[in-house]
């Protein structure tokens, strides 16, 4: 008979999120499209609303094309909402197996971050692959920024995630009024416009939104002649590191009964 | 030996607190087979769920070195969307056996599923799936098996294929169980915990258990 092997914590945790993301993989997509659907569905999405609103003024968005200042929101937005929607059910979605000791509900956040990671950098690509056949002019000037920017809103949406996952498996309602906070994100975020664009004096209306932060940012990483202003890579990291702490320690402190209910 | 120490579960529901266990203290003793015990209702699926880990209690805790297999109920962790095979791979992955191939292959020899262990759960019938549950659990090499029914499903054959693994396993190894046919906790088991009111007691005779379980 098949004996166990004696594992470490650290090496459980490990088998148990490669299971899992191997799984989500496995199961997230079982029709004739499969896993590419995951990556063709947003990538579409992002390109035509891009190539339509690219066309509608064909120029530049403060010194970029508008095809571009478009996607870079759009991905973004997206990065952010589906990152925060998949945690949130993460938990709920992996009940049946916390019957096994092994599995403990943040390894399902953690596999569903990973996996929602992996398909944004996918995206990423086909959108450059699209660029590249359009001939349309590839350009990231701060590389490492913007590869921060996209783990940062990553960490942040699935920080929230885990934090909306562990309070709804207390009161299930609570999916419902996510739901309704998260639609207007998609308005306010600046993924259609740039804080540039809007009077100074309105300024506080919008930039306490990292996520807007976040996009301006990444789109100044792009072109650095873009001049992203009263946003601020700070703020940023600050609302990634509370979140993340603030999640870990509401974690820490309930999960064992978030799973025995 | 598993320690139950200052045990207290409750669930909460709109008529407040419904207390399963209220600070009780308890030591399951190793080297037997056990039957667990009890009216619908009485704690009997919570203590399993409690005892593997599953689940956690409210106050209090459990203690054991013992390698304690899931509970083994009708489907527990069985992906409707995944083949017989990858349910397998998954649950060995998890519970970290050395030898995954191995271990698949056993399965897949144990619950008897032939070419259907290469298609989606989902597709199986209904006395398929617990096969398969029942098939993964065995063919890993525990030191106590929590049993929630499951040797009552299959047909004729699984049975007595199940029957057979069991008895062997009870050789080495312990099974506490769940059932509500006496003639199978006879074959299985040689004592038996009573769960009533909150209260486990343990009798190591088991017709004493019985005969104690029936009069209440």
């Amino acid at each position: 008979m098949s004996s166990i092997e004696k594992r470490g914590p650290w090496q459980i945790w490990k088998d148990v999120i490669f299971a899992l993301f191997a799984r989500e993989i496995k199961t997230g997509f079982n029709d004739k499209f499969g896993i590419s659907w995951a990556i063709l569905n947003p990538l579409l999405f992002i390109f035509m609303l891009s190539f339509i609103r690219g066309r509608m003024d064909g120029g530049l968005t403060h010194t970029m094309p508008t095809f571009v200042f478009m996607a870079y929101g759009m991905l973004l937005i997206q990065s952010f909402l589906d990152g925060l929607n998949k945690a949130g059910s993460a938990i709920k979605k992996a009940k049946p197996l916390f019957a096994f000791r092994q599995v403990q509900p943040i390894s399902a956040v953690i596999a569903s971050a990973m996996f929602s990671l992996m398909v944004k950098t996918f995206v990423i690509i086909g959108i450059y692959v699209a660029m590249y056949f359009l001939k349309m002019e590839i350009r990231i000037d701060e590389p490492l920024d913007m590869i921060w920017n996209l783990v940062a809103i990553t960490v942040f949406a699935n920080s929230l995630g885990l934090i909306a996952a562990i309070s709804e498996s207390f009161i299930p309602e609570l999916s419902k009024v996510r739901g309704l906070l998260t639609r207007p994100l998609f308005f306010i975020s600046g993924v259609f416009f740039s804080l540039q664009d809007i009077p100074r004096e309105y300024w506080w209306l919008f930039n306490w939104n990292p996520i807007l932060n976040c996009i301006e940012l990444t789109r100044q990483s792009a072109y650095h002649t873009y001049g992203a202003e009263g946003v601020s890579n700070f703020y940023v990291f600050a609302c990634v590191i509370s979140s993340v702490f603030f999640a870990l320690f509401y974690y820490q402190g309930v999960w064992k009964q978030a799973v025995s209910r | 030996m598993i320690l139950l120490d200052q045990l207290t579960k409750y669930y909460p529901s709109k008529l407040g607190r419904q207390y399963i266990f209220r600070e009780v203290s308890f030591e399951i003793p190793s080297g037997h087979n056990i039957a667990l015990l009890g009216a619908n209702g009485a704690g009997k699926s919570t203590l399993f769920r409690l005892i593997a880990g599953s689940e956690y209690p409210n106050k209090g805790k459990i203690a054991t070195d013992l390698n304690i297999s899931w509970p083994v109920a009708l489907t527990t962790g069985i992906h409707p969307k995944m083949t017989g095979r990858e349910n397998a791979k998954f649950i060995g992955k998890i519970n970290g056996i050395k030898d995954i191939d191995g271990y698949v292959e056993k399965v897949r020899r144990f619950s008897g599923l032939g070419k259907k262990f290469e298609l989606n759960v989902g597709s199986y019938s209904s006395g398929m799936r617990p096969r398969l549950a029942f098939a993964c659990s065995v063919a890993i090499d525990f030191d106590v098996y929590l049993i929630d029914e499951v040797t009552s499903v299959g047909d004729a054959k699984f049975r007595a294929k199940a029957k057979d693994a069991l008895l062997e396993k009870s050789e080495q190894a312990n099974v506490i169980m769940v059932s509500h046919e006496m003639d199978e906790i006879r074959l299985f088991c040689d004592s038996v915990i009573l769960i009533d009111k909150g209260q486990l007691t343990f009798f190591n005779d088991l017709e004493e258990g019985i005969d104690e379980y029936k009069a209440l």
